[in-house]
């Protein structure tokens, strides 16, 4: 076997001297014998002749020395491939309309595969990927489905679960960096010192923190990542030791990360001890978590099950313990073990699945509609096959010729496709791949390549399929006669085309179908009312430096920020809240209504809590629907304004106003902590305009027990964005060490918000839009044939007194039977997909009948254009020149 | 193309190793050696002597080198291989059982029957 692979790959890249060698071999041979028959007494030229002559043909020799060799099916492919070039070049119409069509069709499946592969696909860049895990705290029941994992947690869980051989924590935050008058804001990451370990990651210089390092007083540490290292420590080799300022306090720097090193699609520069009190680490805080989160290395062999069950068995023991444990359960607590990519992309999961489908369905049209061009092509040549049949062209050597042709075309279709893709690649990356999870690593690579290569030339071996078919019939059936428009054979073959475009119909039916429902369903999300008035409002987000901005100094830069932003010209109102709607954070918590005693099997409500200062219910627009908005004045009192949803819950007889509830804890706190309701405002979306969820809100007035990150929201008079610089100066002017950051216009976050919903709306259009095109050149394509195939019987029927009315109808109709059929079928794939589609849509029935009626009558008028062209060609056909061509 | 009637189909191939396994030969000398040890009753039609060798060659039955002939010209010399010479002991046997069978029942006289 060994030995014969070698001869033939020698032969094969040693092409010259093997024809060389051979024919030297063969020339020595006929002198050797020519000599001999000298010898003999033979007249030399005599004997030359007769050497010849007895040799036989040297032409027949040398071929069947080559054949032994294996050559000759290298010589064959090498024949077909140029007699198919030049057969794609004789008609240039057909393979410029396939070669474009497979071009788009792999292009763009190709760039939806890149984003698929890099989110859904790729292992994330750690070792051992799949043995990292997170663990959340969930509670369903109320609401919140992952509110990350505690301080508490992480004390706990270290070192007493056997499953997992590292474990640690981290959060995202932001902090302040630089000197007075250059400063800047960075995002970091707070971890645990085991946070490297537990990734698999080895710092390049230094060390990971320390136990000692994670409380406030001791944390000021750092570590920095390779980006930072360079471009502020000018990559400085004895940097360890050297300090940074960040929120006005020097930091030590400990350590520096690889280069390349990057957590998730995290955007942290730089790396701070997640520091805790004693306080945060009682088990009594084990569901304060939240804004932390947990990640694992499961021990090597350890499944995610025995994972859970150890978690699982660990928090029974604690809760045990615990006199508010019934209050947890029947929220449907627990702690979660989910795989770290998994957990990571869960949301953006279904959307992607459904764009990978729809661009799988357009390759599909594509295919059918190639292979229907295809199937034509052949119809016309069957003349042409069945002669060369008949001359002896082999059947093997006629499938060899077929399928080299469509896998040529598939495979040129392939390459320009890769052309097609990578533009979509980079359009892809330009345009908000970077808000994908991991999508930022979207990469056109050789595995990309190989993958489209691959399935170009798989493409191209399915669309011989029906061509083979096509020319085995066509050779069955008595191969010269086949063509005439009566034998069975030309009758299966029409029949095979008009499957073929009743399909594409079917499927470009759906797709137009599917897409409808997606931009219906965009359209409802942004009908929903939002229960604040985006339009001219400026937002921006300013981080008060804990260290320096204590208790009142954080309310006297609110005071003098907002006094100064409201002498500005263009500015009508000014607020000040821990957060603002579709910010992309969204903070539960709990609260505690006073006397109010939970139906059994009522389970507690997780609720968005706001700290809002200043004219924050004027600034966003919020409708203040019964008693009055907060106000500056209420700063430190124990008041507070709640939605309609929370209203509704806890007061459903509509009396709110004078009621009294608890902040944060459950259970009820001492009468001197209660809150009183002054006001209701209606209902905001939060997170999303989609959700459906009705948590309710309370808005307290801000002071220091709230967040030291604050949003300020600013309602103008002109074009928000105009605004941006002003605010930066007047934040400046208070204090030139703060930068103001996330500086956005309500309306940018809302369209922001809408990104995962408006990206496949918009790709499914496209891909509609395309498979729309394709049809109308499928239907073109297979009337066309019809027409130029019936010639003869037009003609004969316009001779005995059809008109050319009559006959253009007939085309016609028969253009409208097929988009008929089509049309059903596509409406009961849309069906399908509609119900599958049902998780994604927001407020739309799985079949509406406004879509249906839109998408039927867009195919039909497509269709029916590309119908006219050969209808017309049908009725100009001269029953003089048909006869006469007899 | 085809074989002449002459030789048994698969025969040259045999005839080709035993020529070979006597002593390295080039084509041409293959040829003579064939005539020279069957005593010239088998006709070898020149044409099919190379494809045959650049088949065995490809099975790696036997080896060629380029050397000098006697004439002082570059020549092709086929040498046998050790699985040559395995797949030659195994037809000769065979072959040898063949004809022993064939002679066996050609002999045959109508008394035995």
């Amino acid at each position: 076997m060994w030995s014969r692979l070698r001869s033939f790959v020698a032969a094969l890249f040693r092409r010259r001297q093997f024809e060389h060698n051979l024919s030297d071999e063969l020339r020595f041979h006929l002198d050797a014998y020519a000599a001999d028959l000298v010898r003999d007494g033979v007249a030399p030229d005599e004997a030359a002749r007769r050497a010849r002559r007895e040799f036989g043909r040297i032409d027949d020799v040398t071929l069947e020395c080559r054949q032994s060799r294996g050559l000759r099916l290298v010589d064959a492919s090498r024949q077909h491939v140029r007699y198919a070039f030049r057969r794609l070049r004789k008609s240039p119409g057909f393979t410029l309309t396939a070669l474009t069509t497979l071009a788009i069709c792999l292009g763009a499946h190709l760039t939806i595969f890149a984003v698929v592969d890099a989110v859904l696909l790729r292992p994330l860049r750690f070792p051992q990927p799949d043995r990292l895990v997170t663990i959340y705290n969930t509670y369903p029941r109320a609401g919140v489905p992952d509110d990350g994992a505690s301080v508490a947690n992480y004390y706990e869980r270290r070192g007493h679960i056997d499953a997992f051989s590292a474990l640690a924590l981290y959060r995202t935050d932001a902090i302040v960096t630089g000197n007075a008058g250059s400063t800047e804001r960075e995002f970091v990451t707070r971890v645990t010192p085991d946070f490297f370990e537990t990734l698999g990651v080895t710092l390049a210089l230094g060390r990971s923190f320390t136990d000692a390092e994670m409380t406030p007083e001791t944390g000021r540490v750092a570590i920095l990542t390779d980006v930072y290292w360079r471009e502020r420590f000018d990559a400085d080799p004895h940097v360890i030791g050297r300090t940074l300022r960040a929120d006005g306090m020097p930091l030590t720097i400990v350590g520096v990360l690889p280069r390349g090193f990057d957590f998730l699609s995290s955007k942290s520069r730089l790396y701070l001890p997640l520091a805790s009190s004693d306080d945060d680490r009682r088990s009594e805080n084990r569901h304060s978590g939240s804004s932390s989160h947990m990640v694992a290395r499961l021990m090597p062999g350890v499944t995610v099950a025995v994972a859970q069950a150890q978690v699982d068995a660990q928090d029974a023991a604690i809760e045990a313990h615990d006199p508010q444990a019934a209050l947890f359960a029947s929220a449907g607590f627990r702690s979660v073990v989910v795989p770290l990519r998994a957990a990571y992309v869960a949301s953006i999961r279904p959307t992607l699945i459904l764009i990978e489908c729809s661009v799988l369905l357009l390759l599909t049209i594509g295919a059918v509609n190639v292979a229907n061009l295809l199937l034509i092509r052949a119809g016309r040549r069957s003349k042409e096959l069945a002669m060369r049949q008949a001359l002896g062209a082999s059947w093997p050597q006629i499938i060899a010729e077929v399928l080299v042709e469509t896998t040529m075309l598939a495979v040129a279709g392939g390459v320009l496709g890769l052309v097609v893709g990578a533009g979509g690649v980079v359009l892809t990356a330009a345009f908000g791949a970077d808000r994908l999870p991991l999508g930022a690593r979207m990469v056109f690579d050789w595995r990309t390549v190989a993958i489209t290569l691959i399935e170009a030339a798989l493409l191209g071996l399915v669309m011989a399929v029906p061509v083979l078919w096509h020319a085995r019939r066509a050779h069955m059936m008595g191969a010269l006669t086949a063509e005439s428009r009566t034998s069975t054979s030309g009758r299966t073959a029409n029949r095979l085309r008009h499957v073929f475009l009743v399909a594409q119909t079917a499927l470009a039916f759906t797709l137009l179908f599917s897409a409808g429902l997606l931009v219906l369903s965009l359209k409802q999300v942004m009908a929903a009312p939002t229960g604040f008035q985006p339009d001219r409002v400026l937002t921006g987000q300013v981080s008060l430096p804990y260290r320096i901005y204590d208790n009142t100094r954080r309310l006297t830069f609110i005071d003098r920020l907002s006094t100064a932003l409201h002498r500005e010209p263009g500015v009508s109102a000014v607020g000040i809240t821990t957060n603002v709607p579709l910010s992309g954070n969204a903070n539960r918590s709990s609260a505690a209504v006073a006397g109010f005693t939970p139906q059994p099997g009522e389970t507690p409500h997780g609720v968005y809590s706001y700290g809002v200062g200043a004219e924050y219910f004027k600034a966003l627009g919020l409708t203040i629907l019964e008693g009055r908005a907060l106000s500056s004045s209420d700063t430190r009192h124990h008041v507070a304004v709640v939605d309609e949803d929370f209203a509704k819950r806890y007061w459903p007889d509509g009396h709110a106003i004078g009621q009294r509830l608890f902040r944060g804890s459950i259970t009820a706190g001492r009468p001197d902590d209660a809150f009183t309701v002054v006001g209701v405002v209606a209902p905001v979306k939060q997170a999303a305009l989609s959700e459906d969820d009705h948590l309710g809100a309370v808005y307290y007035p801000y002071d220091e027990s709230f967040d030291s990150s604050i949003y300020v929201v600013v309602r103008t008079t002109m074009e928000p964005e105009r605004l941006a610089a002003t605010l930066a100066r007047v934040v400046r002017a208070i204090d030139p060490e703060l930068p103001v950051n996330n500086v956005r216009s309500m309306d940018a976050r809302v369209a922001d918000s809408l990104v995962t919903r408006r990206s496949p709306a918009v790709l499914a259009a496209i891909f509609a839009g395309i498979a729309l095109l394709l049809t109308a050149i499928g239907t073109y394509g297979v009337l066309s044939y019809a027409v130029a195939q019936r010639r003869r019987e037009i003609g004969v029927r316009m001779a005995l007194g059809a008109t050319p009315r009559q006959v253009c109808v007939q085309f016609g109709a028969f253009g409208v039977r097929l988009l008929a059929i089509g049309s059903l079928a596509g409406i009961a794939g849309s069906w399908l997909s509609g119900k599958a589609m049902q998780a994604l849509l927001f407020h739309t029935p799985p079949l509406p009948i406004g879509i249906i009626t839109f998408v039927a009558a867009t195919m039909a008028v497509v269709c029916l254009a590309a119908c006219l062209a050969p209808s017309l060609r049908a009725a100009r056909v001269s029953p003089t020149e048909v006869l006469a061509q007899g | 193309m085809g074989k002449t009637a002459d030789l048994l189909p698969g025969t040259l191939d045999l005839l080709i190793l035993k020529a070979v396994s006597l002593k390295p030969l080039h084509g041409y000398g293959v040829l003579l050696r064939i005539q020279q040890i069957s005593g010239h009753a088998l006709e070898i039609p020149q044409g099919s002597l190379y494809p045959a060798l650049y088949r065995l060659e490809h099975q790696g039955l036997i080896v060629a080198e380029w050397g000098q002939s006697d004439n002082n010209r570059r020549a092709k010399y086929y040498t046998l291989t050790a699985a040559g010479r395995r797949r030659l002991r195994e037809e000769t046997e065979g072959w040898n059982r063949l004809a022993a069978a064939i002679a066996a029942a050609l002999g045959t006289t109508p008394d035995e029957v």
